[in-house]
């Protein structure tokens, strides 16, 4: 029977992964007052989280957080990677010490850019200051503390694309831009007919698997903002954590939970697809 | 290696300048951190800001020795991390060799709810969680942290040690079990010590990343006995009046430091284990 060697992996997934999520799709349609589930009311959550101002507000802010994010990190990834490329033993040895933040947790990440962009002490401050800028609250400031979010969490995710960048070019059959060279093409052309569509699935991969990190990402947003200010940072994910820990009405978080789910498991499916890891 | 193509000498020093300036950008603002955490208190909020330590100083190391709960909250994350990697592990090693070589009508439907949960984030899962383990008196649990985390890396696990021992020649298991060992003998006694450097990067990748979890701990063991170092390093962000920056960047980087000496020794496994995650296929 080898059905039984995926018996434990199977129980452990049913019990801390399937049961839950049967469990907050059960708990969308329920009456709820707090943390008790008071009997079933149909869509009524779903109509009165659709219909809230704020939802909407939270849905902006998560897609613009995750796309401004994302073309970020795979722009500065890609970048970053060329240039390595082209730098022989410097760039290999400067490759290894940029990944170096992607295994910092975002709790140490948030705390450093916190320190960093304080608006009183920190160094960027003082030099923006310097420039004759006026730093202003930073991380404070409603306008511009969703870019510096989205920059911080930038800095700390390209080094993950510059990797999965390089580990492709590496893959690149020299022979390709020998073809090219016999044809007498130069660097441009070897980059636009030879490196860029090797790197695309690549790309297409590690941007979809940093599409589902941003989605559900809230630790770095919990220290570098807490969601402010005015909720300029407060995405989706980051207010279901809060719910769940301030005792909200559960029928309306486990709502938004569905949300994150349903746009998380779209973007896995696709992540799926480009990558073929199907089902051994 | 392929060089994209980018020969002439000058080139060649302005992309080795660019690297370097990349370089800075990154490891920049966590040199600032460091070199914060070696400054006192009054020197690290000093304008203009000056990057070099003077007087340099190790009391916000001392303090955060000293302080009562660094040694539970080092124990707690070291027990989550290994625990729940230990536990993944036992899980997935029979499942990842089953799905390497077995194949029955099942099959395909088993990998496919191991891939579906794997879509499913933590966090569309925090309010059910913490309801069943509030109900149950579970919450501020040990074992329940370990066993929430494992499940978290389970699957990847799974996958991971499925190519791995695809990787393994089949035929080193027939002449084994014409000698009359049973497949879970195969396993234990063959399989498993070819594959040992596999496992060893899988048991990394997962205890960084249990290591950095900051959520399932501080939603579902947020007591000051349970909690981890992550945790007690967010929550000093909150307590924002008595707030010391030099001794903050101290305790972050006292956080970071076996996760730092893991990279050190392992970087070559850890790229690997990035990389086999979706190169495949």
């Amino acid at each position: 029977m080898p059905v039984i060697w995926f018996i434990p992996v199977l129980a452990l997934l049913a019990l801390v992964t399937l049961y839950p999520t049967g469990f907050v799709i059960w708990m969308s349609f329920q009456k709820t007052s707090y943390f008790q589930l008071q009997g079933f009311v149909g869509l009524r959550n779903y109509a009165t989280i659709l219909g809230s101002g704020s939802f909407w507000e939270m849905a902006r802010v998560s897609l613009a957080y995750l796309a401004g994010s994302l073309v970020l990190s795979l722009i500065f990834g890609l970048a970053a990677a060329l240039v390595f490329n082209a730098s022989g033993r410097t760039g290999a040895a400067l490759r290894v010490l940029t990944l170096f933040p992607w295994t910092l947790s975002m709790a140490v990440v948030g705390s450093i850019w916190l320190w960093m962009l304080n608006p009183s002490f920190g160094p960027i401050a003082y030099f923006m200051g310097q420039a004759g800028l006026s730093p202003g609250l930073m991380l404070g400031d409603p306008d511009v503390a969703l870019p510096l979010t989205i920059l911080v969490t930038a800095w700390w995710s390209f080094p993950y694309v510059m990797v999965m960048v390089s580990a492709a070019i590496q893959s690149i059959p020299a022979e390709l831009y020998e073809a090219i060279d016999i044809d007498g093409g130069g660097a441009r052309q070897k980059f636009r007919y030879v490196t860029l569509p090797h790197l695309i699935p690549t790309l297409g991969s590690t941007g979809l698997n940093l599409s589902i990190i941003y989605l559900t990402l809230v630790t770095l947003l919990i220290v570098l903002t807490g969601g402010g200010p005015l909720g300029a940072t407060t995405t989706l994910s980051l207010e279901v954590f809060r719910g769940t820990l301030q005792s909200v009405d559960i029928g309306p978080a486990a709502v938004l939970s569905i949300t994150v789910l349903v746009i998380n498991i779209a973007l896995g499916a696709f992540y799926t697809r480009l990558t073929g890891r199907v089902t051994g | 290696m392929s060089d994209t193509a980018i020969s002439k000498p000058a080139t060649f020093v302005g992309m080795r300048l660019i690297a370097l300036v990349i370089a800075v950008v990154v490891l920049g603002p966590i040199a600032w951190g460091v070199a914060t955490s070696l400054k006192t208190e009054v020197m690290a909020v000093r304008l203009p800001p000056t990057f070099i330590p003077s007087p340099l100083t190790f009391e916000n190391y001392d303090h955060v020795f000293r302080y009562q709960g660094f040694l539970g909250e080092l124990w707690n994350s070291t027990f989550y991390a290994v625990g729940a990697v230990i536990l993944a592990l036992i899980v997935a090693i029979p499942a990842g060799y089953a799905a390497s070589r077995f194949d029955f009508p099942a099959k395909k439907p088993i990998m496919l709810v191991i891939l579906a949960t794997s879509m499913v984030p933590g966090v569309a899962v925090l309010v059910p969680t913490y309801y069943v383990l509030d109900a149950l008196g579970l919450l501020n649990n040990r074992l329940v942290i370990v066993v929430l985390l494992a499940a978290r890396i389970a699957p990847q696990t799974v996958w991971f040690l499925q190519n791995f021992i695809d990787a393994v020649p089949v035929e080193i298991e027939e002449s084994a079990s014409i000698d009359g060992a049973t497949r879970f003998q195969i396993l234990r006694l063959l399989v498993l010590p070819l594959i040992k450097p596999g496992i060893a990067a899988i048991a990394v990748i997962g205890v960084v990343t249990i290591w950095n979890d900051y959520i399932t701990v501080a939603v579902f063991a947020p007591d000051v006995t349970k909690r981890t170092l992550q945790v007690a390093l967010v929550n000093q962000v909150f307590d924002t009046v008595g707030i010391s920056w030099s001794y903050m960047m101290a305790f972050a980087m006292t956080a970071s430091l076996p996760v730092m000496i893991l990279f050190a020794i392992v970087q070559k496994w850890f790229v690997a284990g990035l990389t086999a995650g979706a190169v495949k296929g």
